[in-house]
């Protein structure tokens, strides 16, 4: 049993765990984090244990569930991990519904131990929780009892490595306790109930989860805010040090609507701003991400910032899931794929969403192609094709891990592969061209990718966009936050969402900041795109997605300068010129003939199944 | 004339004359009409080129489902494109000047595509023939 607990250790508290998880700040990681948002770790606070009833020494050997030592609430357990590999087992008996916490003090003694704890269920086997460091290198967790019995505690040193003679370590266990401090006024666990703050003030709480609180707690604020203000509302707990994950919602006056929402702004603390359009009392949340954990102490700051010309941004739809990739379509119709769905979603002029797409996993970015059906790149790997019926089928397979996906003035695809940190064009029935390194770009690049008015690729790498002109990439603009899937106008103005500044801004074509903000909110907007009326044309009008939300929301039309690029614009073809060319009288160019191709079979030449399926664009029955 | 000779001159004209009138309907000679049939080895054919040799003045679809698109290449050879749910039987049909000369007219299977647009790769199995 040693050898399983050890491990354990091994594989959820060492270097296994680390190599799987995405670098953070890098789009993976971004993607993973909105993917699994409701997957949740262990955190920690700065706490202090209590005084304990007994201390009971350890009795080696026990370092086995067989083997464990026996403790109660209350006590103080201490022993010394020693040799390297040591590893002490401890058993206390728990009731449901109780707040369980153990931590370790050892670093806090002078010990050299690097502390991790591990909570097995009563089977002995199953992990129900994992600490490595939370107050410095001591251990912490905190567990809601979900059926009463005999639960284990193994402690064990980080890497297997920091147990000697000298390891010594005391284990604090109890029940969570909650400090009382801070300026809130608990119960404040309602909108009846909340604590009353102003614009311009900060208050002080802690997220305490106690028995009585069986969803958790979560503290209101109360703010009174006019019509014509932007809240800006900031919640810093880990910025203090603390390891808790504060989550930071607003709610309208009637205290159930949310109006916005945000984790992990900054590091994992939160922020968000929101443009009110009516004079009330609106309502700040703050509670932890993961319902329960360790107590943390924080502070909200409740402040107001101007508006951008592109406020007050309007909300389209709602209930979008995770949305990530935005496209519109040649009637009009607003495209999104929504990456925890599996789904890709469409929102009519009349805001109507339906279901266009399923079975595509993880939907990622989505873009029309020359033949007028929606491309979808997917975190499992390649690109997806959406007949105008809503048939998803896997169309661009050789690239590792496609993310961005655009379509040229030509009809040629350009795809972002995060895999080899690449640029890839296809032409555009699909079949690969080449290919750019663009690991020199540096950060994270390259991410989202848009096509500019010159019908050159443009990508971010985290706060940049750089353009690739000529086979090199050339660096377009260096701005302060992460810039996601950016649009142009006609001017090659770019309209940029900031998501972790929950703000879009504008520049004008060489990188100048022509609105900061440009619009604000309502969280962390992560794709724009211009709309098109139903002949296809683009106008001046910007959508954009938030996946924190799962919104769709209109910039305010008035402050949008051009329309947008017209992108992909399918050529006129008469009919009896398409004809005679199948039956070899010529009439059509290259461009034309891939463009029926990629209409129909895309099999790289102009066949009859692809006048079939032209005759169908003609008749409109793809639309 | 006598009476008897006058009334067998009508007889015989009106014979002739009938004879004559009858004769765009006639199988035996003349202008008329020849069907292309297909023979598919498949149920799912839903457009096919093809090309027509033989003296045709017009080319028309056998039936209403089907869209019938005809290019003129020389005054012997016609090529076109059948778009429709194709199954065995008669697609096409010739008008032509002389139906006696059926067996002259040749027909041939160019591309095919099936219902979901994607073209056949491979044509063994089917046959066009003109028939009267």
């Amino acid at each position: 049993m040693r050898i399983a607990i050890l491990a354990v250790f091994a594989l959820i508290g060492a270097t296994p765990v680390l190599a799987q998880t995405p670098r953070a700040g890098s789009w993976q990681d971004a993607v993973r984090r909105l993917r699994d948002a409701h997957v949740g770790h262990p955190i920690r606070s700065g706490r202090v244990a209590a005084s304990p009833a007994a201390i009971i020494a350890e009795s080696e050997p026990n370092d086995s569930i067989r083997t464990a030592d026996s403790i109660a609430l209350g006590d103080q357990a201490v022993g010394v991990l020693n040799p390297a590999r040591d590893v002490d087992v401890w058993f206390v008996d728990l009731t449901e519904g109780q707040l369980f916490s153990v931590d370790v003090d050892a670093q806090v003694l002078g010990s050299p131990l690097d502390a991790q704890l591990v909570l097995f269920a009563p089977d002995g086997r199953t992990v129900l929780a994992f600490n490595d460091d939370f107050n410095d290198l001591d251990s912490r967790i905190s567990f809601r009892v979900p059926a009463s019995g005999r639960y284990f505690v193994a402690i064990g040193s980080f890497g297997g490595n920091t147990g000697s003679p000298l390891a010594r370590y005391a284990l604090n266990f109890g029940t969570v306790t909650c400090s009382g401090l801070g300026t809130e006024r608990e119960p404040n666990d309602s909108p009846a109930t909340a604590t009353r703050i102003a614009i311009g003030d900060s208050g002080t709480g802690e997220i305490c989860p106690v028995v009585e609180r069986p969803t958790g707690d979560v503290d209101y604020w109360a703010i009174t805010a006019q019509a014509g203000t932007t809240l800006d509302l900031a919640v810093d707990a880990a910025s203090f040090g603390f390891v808790g994950d504060p989550i930071l919602a607003l709610y309208a006056p009637d205290g159930t609507t949310r109006l916005a929402f945000n984790n992990d702004f900054i590091g994992s603390d939160s922020r968000l701003q929101f443009s009110i359009t009516t004079t009330g009392t609106y309502y700040a949340t703050v509670a932890n991400v993961l319902g329960f954990g360790d107590p943390f102490r924080y502070t909200l700051h409740v402040g107001t910032i101007v508006p951008g010309p592109g406020d007050p941004i309007t909300v389209r739809a709602e209930n979008l899931g995770i949305p990530l990739g935005l496209a519109v379509g040649n009637t009009g119709d607003v495209f999104v794929s929504d990456v925890s769905g599996g789904r890709v979603l469409r929102i009519s002029a009349e805001n109507r969403v339906t279901t266009f797409a399923t079975g595509i996993p993880s939907p990622v970015s989505v873009a029309f192609d020359a033949s007028g059906q929606l491309l979808v790149t997917s975190l499992a790997g390649g690109v997806y094709r959406v007949t105008p019926q809503g048939q998803a089928t896997r169309f661009i397979t050789d690239g590792i891990f496609p993310f961005w996906i655009a379509v040229a003035p030509d009809g040629r695809i350009w795809i972002t592969d995060l895999g080899n940190r690449s640029v890839r064009r296809y032409s555009a029935t699909g079949q690969f061209e080449t290919s750019f390194d663009a690991i020199g770009i540096g950060q994270s690049g390259p991410g989202p990718l848009a096509i500019g008015p010159s019908g050159e690729p443009y990508v971010s790498n985290g706060t940049e966009i750089w353009r690739l002109r000529n086979g090199r990439f050339e660096r377009v603009l260096a701005g302060q936050s992460l810039i996601w899937a950016f649009a142009f106008d006609v001017a090659g103005n770019i309209y940029a969402p900031l998501p972790t500044a929950g703000t879009l801004k504008l520049f004008d074509s060489t990188g100048v900041v022509l609105a900061d903000p440009f619009a604000v909110g309502p969280d962390a907007p992560q794709a724009v795109a211009f709309g098109r009326d139903a002949t296809g044309a683009t106008l001046a009008r910007v959508f954009a997605i938030d996946p924190q939300v799962g919104r769709l929301f209109e910039i305010n039309p008035a402050a949008v300068r051009q329309r947008g690029l017209p992108g992909y614009v399918a050529p006129s073809l008469a009919l009896d010129v398409v004809v005679a060319a199948l039956l070899g009288a010529g009439g059509l160019s290259l461009a034309d003939r891939q463009y029926l191709d990629a209409v129909g079979n895309h099999n790289g030449h102009y066949d009859v199944g692809d006048l079939r399926a032209y005759l169908r664009v003609l008749q409109g029955s793809n639309r | 004339m006598t009476r008897a000779r006058w009334m067998f001159a009508m007889v015989t004209a009106l014979l002739v004359s009938v004879s004559c009138s009858d004769q765009p309907t006639n199988p035996g000679s003349g202008p008329g009409t020849l069907a292309v049939r297909l023979t598919t080895p498949h149920g799912d054919d839903g457009a096919m080129t093809f090309q027509v040799d033989g003296p045709v003045d017009n080319v028309s679809a056998a039936n209403g489902s089907l869209r019938l698109f005809t290019r003129r290449v020389d005054g012997s050879t016609v090529v076109g494109v059948v778009i429709g749910p194709l199954a065995n039987g008669a697609i096409i049909m010739l008008h032509v000047p002389d139906v006696s000369a059926a067996e002259a007219y040749t027909a041939s299977v160019r591309e095919v595509a099936d219902l979901d647009d994607a073209l056949r790769a491979s044509l063994v199995g089917y046959v066009l023939t003109v028939t009267r």
